[in-house]
């Protein structure tokens, strides 16, 4: 597995031990600011403190170019588009009768930029936060809706125990992968029809299992008296403490550059 | 001929921050046409070594030799696939790989996997499906209404049925009742000894590993600690305290007869081995 976006990486760092509330809301304000400027200057910023938050984190650069490899393909696809599609600014380059105009290769890189900055602070937050405990913080930032009866606590029950489950869900496909390989199946060869054989080896035994667990863990959750609903208190509380506020009121700073630079610059 | 790692490591996620050295140098030499028994504590790497007889996981480090492949770390070796018919894997839990309509079906599918035409993959999922004792009429009921007993033995026909020459089995009898544990354990002593077939074994039963296995394979995180005779390893007092081994139940017991000045003869492996010696000794 080779999944290095969206995956938590235990390190000790700073940034791990922020508060995911805080965290979360960071999150929010820096897409924003990414998406609110024009100005070179404002990405100049953002890229900045992209990089610090990485430093922060202990996340090898590595790990970081690592998840862009899968994205090169749709940059190159999307500036072929633009220089297809934009026809202002000064011509860059022309061949065989077909014009570049600059709009149409700034208008990528900006995109790019863009797309990139959020790459990064998302795998920050994601590569930071424990699965539970980001939930745990989308859980107390969802708290008001339940005035209007959302069921703000059950929601968030639902995605930890998705999340929680997600990779015994994958180890157990490796596992029944593996014992079907053993009786001679092949996963990557083959006719349409030994393909078809191939997945449904695999699919069938997995949602048997699914199943199981799903009714394994609703008893096991009803054994030791879960009901939903009910009020519950935490093993684990939140406090929301000084690095936190300042890791929030960074990323505001930054929201604040980029308005900036969007109405003076 | 035998099977030889050398000096062969298994890193998982080699090259991220998770990488972990599951078999770290592993030098060992399985005789064919015996029945070894892999023990170990959880964790310690048995079903990554396992892993590696079918060229399931491929060396990260060293070499593996086993029939007539040689897989190299960081070479490709051809005929993969020709090697899983001749090694044979049970996994553990195996009860889970079951998925087709009919048990007679499922078992069908591994020899027809490796281009058995149907007729003759039917006649051999017949054979195996005997040979684990299942009825002949369920045959044609679904695999998944069995119960877990019952899928276990439908699975590990579904291996037999390929015929393999080796049959590697990781902990084939974890979960189930100590008769169905039993059933299993002599149906491959049978194999064994009838047809002459290889039997690499993970087990955490050591009753069960004294009264059947010819050699015992002891790892511990990552290393083979030692490989011995059977009898040979449960006697070796300081080896079995410095690893928390238990003893088997008959090796307490002969030791405690010979304790008290029983003199025993021959090496009283099963239950119903060492009560005939005793008979004979107290009738003398
Ligand atoms: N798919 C995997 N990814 C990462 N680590 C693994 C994986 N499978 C096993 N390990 C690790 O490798 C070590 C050996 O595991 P394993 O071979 O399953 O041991 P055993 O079968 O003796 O209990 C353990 O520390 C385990 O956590
Ligand atoms: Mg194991």
């Amino acid at each position: 597995m080779n999944l290095v976006f969206g995956k938590y990486v235990p390190l000790n760092s700073v940034l791990h031990r922020v508060d995911p509330r805080s965290k979360i809301i960071a999150l929010f304000v820096l897409l924003v600011a990414i998406f609110v400027p024009d100005s070179w200057w404002a990405y100049l910023a953002l890229s900045l403190f992209c990089i610090l938050l990485c430093a922060l984190s202990k996340i090898s650069a590595k790990t970081v170019l690592k998840t862009f490899k899968p994205l090169i393909f749709m940059m190159v696809f999307l500036l072929v588009i633009n220089c297809l599609s934009i026809k202002t600014g000064d011509v860059l380059a022309e061949a065989f009768g077909f014009a570049v105009y600059s709009d149409a290769v700034f208008n990528t890189l900006k995109t790019v930029v863009r797309l990139l900055l959020m790459i990064i602070i998302t795998t920050v937050l994601t590569a930071t936060t424990k699965p539970l405990d980001l939930t745990l913080g989308i859980e107390y930032l969802l708290k008001p809706l339940r005035v209007v009866k959302f069921p703000v606590h059950e929601m968030a029950m639902m995605i930890s125990i998705a999340l929680r489950f997600i990779p015994t869900i994958i180890e157990e496909t490796m596992r029944i992968m593996n014992a079907q390989k053993s009786r001679g199946v092949d996963f990557e060869e083959g006719s349409l029809k030994e393909k078809i054989n191939a997945i449904l080896s695999l699919i069938v035994p997995l949602f048997s299992v699914a199943f199981e667990r799903a009714y394994e863990l609703a008893d096991a959750m009803e054994a030791r008296g879960y009901v939903p609903g009910n009020a519950r208190t935490r093993y684990k509380e939140l406090k929301f403490g000084f690095i936190d506020a300042v890791y929030m009121l960074s990323a505001i700073a930054i929201l604040a550059f980029s308005i900036f630079t969007k109405i003076y610059l | 001929m035998a099977i030889t790692f050398k000096s062969l490591s298994y890193i998982y996620d080699k090259g991220t921050p998770f990488a972990h050295v599951a078999l770290d140098k592993i030098d060992l030499s399985l005789e064919e046409g015996k029945v070894t028994a892999l023990i170990g504590e959880t964790g310690s790497g048995k079903s990554t070594l396992v892993e590696h007889l079918n060229a399931l996981l491929l060396p990260s480090e060293g070499e593996l030799e086993i029939l007539d492949y040689k897989m190299v770390a960081g070479h490709k070796t051809k005929g993969l696939k020709m090697l899983r018919k001749k090694v044979g894997l049970v996994f553990q839990f195996s009860e889970y790989q079951l998925f087709e309509e009919t048990i007679l079906k499922d078992v069908a599918f591994g020899p027809m996997n490796f281009g058995v035409t149907p007729e003759e993959a039917q006649k051999k999922a017949v054979k195996a499906l005997k040979l684990v004792g299942i009825s002949e009429d369920l045959f044609n009921n679904s695999p998944l209404d069995l119960s877990g007993g019952q899928k276990r033995r439908v699975a590990i026909a579904g291996i037999l049925a390929i015929e393999p020459d080796i049959i590697v089995l990781d902990e084939p009898t974890a979960g189930l009742d100590p008769k169905g544990a039993q059933d299993i354990i002599s149906l491959f002593m049978k194999i064994n000894r009838q047809y002459g077939k290889t039997i690499i074994i993970v087990s955490h039963d050591n009753d069960m590993v004294y009264n059947y296995a010819d050699e015992v394979v002891l790892m511990s995180k990552g290393h083979v600690v030692t490989k011995k005779e059977t009898v040979e390893f449960f006697d070796d007092d300081a080896l079995l305290d410095e690893y928390g081994i238990l003893r088997p139940q008959i090796v307490m017991f002969k030791k405690m007869l010979k304790d008290i000045g029983f003199k025993l003869k021959g090496e009283n492996r099963t239950l119903e081995d060492l009560s005939k010696t005793i008979v004979k000794e107290v009738r003398r």
